[in-house]
C-alpha cells in the first residue's frame, strides 16, 4: 500500500496573493540563499531573556484551539518551572484526567498533591469549589447533601449565568492568594490548563459577568479581586498556543487580540509540533537530480535496503517535506507579525513513542530558546535550538541564523 | 477474534451511510476536521443523487468558500456544482442531486422554541427579555447541541430533504447533547427552582425542615451569597417557565426517538492523537448505551504509512554512514525523513488500534494528512472519495 500512494495534488491556493504580505518569510536567510534582500525584518519581537522572565506571572494560563496539543504545551512549561526551581502547581479545569494520563498517575482531584519532585497536581471542579466556598465563608457543612438532594448544584455549575467560569478561575484565585508559614506563596508558578481559545475570553471576563449580574454582597467583592488577579501582568499571563497551520494560526491571532482587548497580559506564542528541517533547499534540489534510484543506491551502499516502492515514496515525502517548511515558515512570519508576540517552538517529536520523558525534552527546548541550560534539548532529534534561541526565533526552522554581516 | 474487528471495518467506507442514511451526525473532539467531514460527506451525498443540507456551527468563511459560497447563511443555500466541477465521468449521469449548506443559528431556533411552547405571547416576550434566559442559552453545557438537533428534528419534520448532514460543535466534551434534554428538563424540574417559583418560597417545609434547614434561613443566604437580584430575575424566569415543561419534554423526546431511528446514523471524526481517540471511544460507548447507530469513525490526518520502510536503527545508521557532501547529505536527510515519517504513522496506527481495540464498527475510514487545508470543491471531493471508497488509488484521481 506504502508504494501505491500518491498525495493527492496540492490545490491551488486562490486566496493566496491577498493573504497577509508574507515577503518577508520569503528573504529569510537560507531560503533562498542567492537573494541580497536584507535578512531580518527590523524590530522583532525580543523573547524572553531567562525564566524569570518567561515565567515572570504567578499564573500562567494555557489555551489554543481545540487539537493543538495544550495540555502537553501546559505540562512542559510546568516541568519547565519545576527545573527553575520554582515550586509549581499544574491545573486541571475540564476534568478531562489528561494530566494523570500524561504523567501516568492516578487521576487527579480537587486535593493538591506532590507527584513529581517540585512539582504538584489538581483538578478543579466548579462543584467541589461551591462546597469548599460555602464552608469557608458561611461554615456551611451540610450545605453539599442540600445542594445535591435540590438540583441546585446543578443550577450552580451548568446553567447560571458565568458561574462555572467563575468558581474555577475562582478557585485559582484562591489558590494564587494562599501563603506558605514563611509568608511566600503557596506556588512560585500556576500553571492552568484552560480552556480552547473560543472560549478563553469568557472564561477570564467570568468575574466581570457576575459583577454585572449581582450587584452587591461578598461574591461581587470577590469578583472584582480576581478580576485584578487577571488583569495585573505580574500575576497573570496568558500563553497561546498554536500549531503552525492555518486555521489554528487565525486563531491565534484572533486570540491574542481578544486578550489584549480584555485586558489580559500574553506571553510568547508557543508554536507546537514544529517539524524540524531534514533537507536544505540544495539538498532537495540534489535529491531531484539523484531520483529514486539514486537514494535506493546509496542507501543500499550504507546497508539499508529500500525497495523502489519505498524509495519513490522517500522522495515524494521530501517534497511535501519542502513544502511542509515552506508553509510553516511563512505562518511562523505570520503569526510575529500579527501578534507582535515572540514565537516560541516546540519540534515534533519523531520518536516511535511519546511519553512523559517527551515533555522533558519539551521542557528543555523552551529552556534554550530563552537562554537557559536545556541539556536534553538536542536529543529531539534535530532540534536546533541556534535556530531558535534569543534574537532569532523569527527564522525558519533548522535553518542556521544568519551569517553576522549578513542583515 | 476481537483483534479483527478492525481489519473487517477498514474494509468498509461510508459509502453505504452516504447513499442510504436519511440523517448523518458528525461529532468528535475539537480541531478534528469535523466540519470539513461533513462537508464532504454532503458532497458525497449529492454525488450519489440525494438532495442533501449540510448544517454546521463552525463559522469557518473557509470551509463556505470551499462550497464557492462567501458566507453560510442561517437558511439553507445551494452549493453550485456543475460549474465546480464536483461531478464527473464515474458520476452515475441523469440523476444529480444537490448539495446545499446551512449555519445554525442558535439564538434564534431557542427563541422559537419558546415561542412555541409559550402559554402565550407575553410571558413568551417576558421570558426572552429575561436576563437568565439570555445566558442561559449560552451557558448551559449542551445547549447549543441541542439546539442543533432542535433544527435537526425541524427540517427532518419539513421531509424537503433526502440526507441531512449535522455537524455537531467542538465543545469540551462531545457527549454534552446527549445529556442537554435531560439537563433542560431536569433544570427546569429542579426543585430549588420549584421553590423559588412559589411565592412567600414556602413550599421547603418538608425536606428542607427535616434537615433542621428552614427554607428561609437558605433563600436568606443564597439571597446573601448571589445578591436578591439574581433570585428574583430566576423567580420570574421559572413563573414564566411554567406549562412549558410538557412541551419541552415531549420535544426532547421527539428529538432523540428521531436520533435512535436506524436510518440516522452517527460519524465519530477523529486525529490520530490520544486526546481525541479517547473521546472517539467514550463517545462510541455512549452511542451503543444510548441506543444510537454509528457509520463508522474517520480518522483524519493519518501520515504516510512506511511499515515497507526499513526499521528506525536501520535507516538512521545508513543516513550517518552518508559522506559528508551535498549528494551524501541529500541522501542522509531522505533517509531521517523516512525514519520519523515511519515512527509517526506507526506511533498513530498503534494509537489508533488501542484507542478502537475490540470495538465492532460498520466502518473505519483513514483519510491521510493532506498537503494543505480545504480551500475548493476539488480537495473537499479528494476528502469524499476518501470517505466512500475503499479504494486507495482513488485519492490519486
Amino acid at each position: 500500500m506504502a508504494g501505491g500512494y500518491r498525495w493527492p495534488p496540492r490545490p491551488p491556493n486562490p486566496g493566496r496573493a491577498a493573504r497577509w504580505p508574507v515577503a518577508t518569510a520569503r528573504t529569510y536567510a537560507g531560503r533562498m540563499p542567492a537573494d541580497p534582500v536584507p535578512a531580518v525584518p527590523a524590530a522583532l519581537p525580543a523573547v524572553p531573556d531567562g525564566f524569570d522572565e518567561l515565567l515572570s506571572a504567578n499564573v500562567a494560563i494555557v489555551t489554543g484551539k481545540g487539537g493543538v496539543g495544550k495540555t502537553t504545551v501546559a505540562a512542559s512549561l510546568a516541568l519547565a518551572g519545576v527545573a527553575s526551581g520554582r515550586r509549581t502547581l499544574l491545573v486541571e479545569v475540564e476534568g478531562r484526567q489528561s494530566f494523570s494520563r500524561t504523567f501516568g498517575t492516578q487521576p487527579w482531584d480537587y486535593d493538591e498533591r506532590e507527584f513529581r519532585p517540585g512539582l504538584w497536581g489538581v483538578s478543579i471542579d466548579p462543584a467541589d469549589s461551591v462546597y469548599e466556598y460555602l464552608e469557608l465563608f458561611y461554615g456551611l457543612k451540610r450545605v453539599q447533601w442540600l445542594m445535591e438532594k435540590s438540583n441546585a448544584i446543578d443550577f450552580v455549575t451548568t446553567a447560571a449565568p458565568g458561574l462555572r467560569d467563575l468558581l474555577l478561575i475562582g478557585k485559582v484565585y484562591e489558590i494564587e492568594a494562599r501563603k506558605r508559614a514563611d509568608g511566600r506563596r503557596m506556588y512560585d508558578l500556576i500553571v492552568v490548563d484552560a480552556p480552547p481559545t473560543g472560549r478563553i475570553v469568557p472564561f477570564l471576563q467570568s468575574p466581570e459577568g457576575v459583577t454585572e449580574i449581582v450587584r452587591v454582597g461578598p461574591i461581587k467583592r470577590q469578583s472584582a479581586q480576581i478580576g485584578e488577579m487577571l488583569s495585573n501582568p505580574r500575576r497573570t499571563q496568558a500563553f497561546l498556543v498554536t500549531l503552525l497551520e492555518e486555521m489554528p494560526v487565525q486563531e491565534t491571532v484572533e486570540g491574542v487580540a481578544a486578550l489584549s482587548a480584555a485586558g489580559i497580559a500574553t506571553g510568547p506564542v508557543i508554536a507546537n509540533q514544529v517539524v524540524m528541517s531534514r533537507l536544505t533547499a540544495d539538498e532537495a534540489g540534489m535529491l531531484d537530480k539523484l531520483g529514486a534510484t539514486g537514494v535506493q543506491e546509496r542507501a543500499a551502499a550504507a546497508g539499508a535496503t529500500l525497495a523502489p516502492e519505498v524509495a519513490a515514496l522517500a522522495v515524494d515525502l521530501s517534497e511535501a517535506h519542502r513544502e511542509r517548511l515552506e508553509l510553516q515558515a511563512d505562518l511562523q512570519a505570520q503569526v510575529v507579525e500579527r501578534t507582535g508576540l515572540p514565537l516560541l517552538a516546540l519540534p515534533q517529536l519523531t520518536g516511535a513513542t511519546f511519553g512523559t520523558d517527551d515533555l522533558t525534552i519539551l521542557a528543555d527546548c523552551l529552556a534554550v530558546q530563552v537562554g537557559e541550560r536545556g541539556p536534553r534539548a538536542r536529543e529531539a532529534t534535530g532540534f536546533e535550538p541556534a535556530a531558535w534561541s534569543r534574537g532569532a526565533a523569527h527564522l525558519p526552522v533548522g535553518q542556521a541564523p544568519p551569517p553576522e554581516g549578513d542583515a | 477474534m476481537a483483534r479483527d474487528h478492525l481489519a473487517s471495518a477498514r474494509g468498509h467506507a461510508l459509502d453505504g451511510a452516504v447513499e442510504h442514511a436519511s440523517i448523518l451526525v458528525t461529532t468528535g473532539a475539537g480541531g478534528v476536521g469535523k466540519t470539513t467531514t461533513a462537508a464532504a460527506l454532503g458532497l458525497a451525498g449529492a454525488r450519489a443523487g440525494r438532495r442533501t443540507l449540510v448544517m454546521t456551527i463552525d463559522p469557518a468563511r473557509r470551509l463556505a468558500q470551499s462550497m464557492g459560497l462567501d458566507t453560510l447563511a442561517s437558511e439553507p443555500q445551494q452549493v453550485d456544482l456543475g460549474s465546480m466541477g464536483a461531478f464527473d465521468g464515474d458520476d452515475e449521469a441523469g440523476e444529480a442531486g444537490e448539495l446545499w449548506a446551512m449555519m445554525l443559528d442558535m439564538e434564534s431556533t431557542f427563541d422559537q422554541l419558546i415561542d412555541r411552547h409559550a402559554s402565550d405571547r407575553k410571558s413568551a416576550e417576558t421570558i426572552k427579555n429575561n436576563r437568565i434566559y439570555q445566558t442561559l442559552s449560552s451557558t448551559l453545557s449542551g445547549t447549543q447541541e441541542y439546539m442543533a438537533m432542535e433544527k435537526l428534528h425541524e427540517l427532518h419534520e419539513d421531509g424537503s430533504w433526502d440526507l441531512l448532514i449535522i455537524d455537531t460543535p467542538p465543545t469540551r466534551s462531545a457527549l454534552d447533547f446527549l445529556d442537554a434534554p435531560k439537563r433542560m428538563t431536569s433544570f427546569l424540574e429542579g426543585r430549588l427552582l420549584s421553590l423559588l417559583m412559589r411565592p412567600g418560597m414556602a413550599a421547603g417545609k418538608g425536606y428542607l425542615r427535616a434537615v433542621g434547614f428552614g427554607a428561609t434561613g437558605f433563600m436568606k443566604i443564597a439571597g446573601k451569597v448571589t445578591g436578591m437580584e439574581l433570585l428574583n430575575d430566576l423567580g420570574e424566569f421559572f413563573r414564566n417557565f411554567e406549562g412549558m415543561y410538557a412541551g419541552f419534554k415531549e420535544r426532547a423526546d421527539a428529538v432523540l426517538r428521531l436520533l435512535q431511528r436506524p436510518d440516522s446514523l452517527f460519524v465519530v471524526v477523529t486525529t490520530p492523537q490520544p486526546p481525541p481517540l479517547r473521546e472517539a471511544h467514550f463517545f462510541l460507548e455512549r452511542l451503543e448505551q444510548e441506543g444510537l447507530h454509528t457509520a463508522g469513525v474517520v480518522v483524519n490526518r493519518l501520515s504516510v504509512d512506511c511499515d515497507a520502510a526499513p526499521p528506525d536503527e536501520v535507516l538512521r545508521d545508513a543516513a550517518k554512514a552518508q559522506p559528508d557532501d551535498l549528494e551524501g547529505r541529500a541522501v542522509a536527510g531522505v533517509l531521517r525523513l523516512l525514519a520519523d515519517v515511519r515512527n509517526l504513522a506507526a506511533r498513530e496506527r498503534r494509537d489508533v488500534e488501542a484507542a478502537l481495540f475490540g470495538m465492532r464498527l460498520p466502518a473505519l475510514v483513514e483519510v491521510p494528512l493532506l498537503r494543505s487545508d480545504v480551500h475548493d470543491l476539488t480537495t473537499l471531493r479528494h476528502i469524499a472519495d476518501a470517505l466512500t471508497s475503499t479504494d486507495p488509488a482513488r485519492l490519486a484521481s
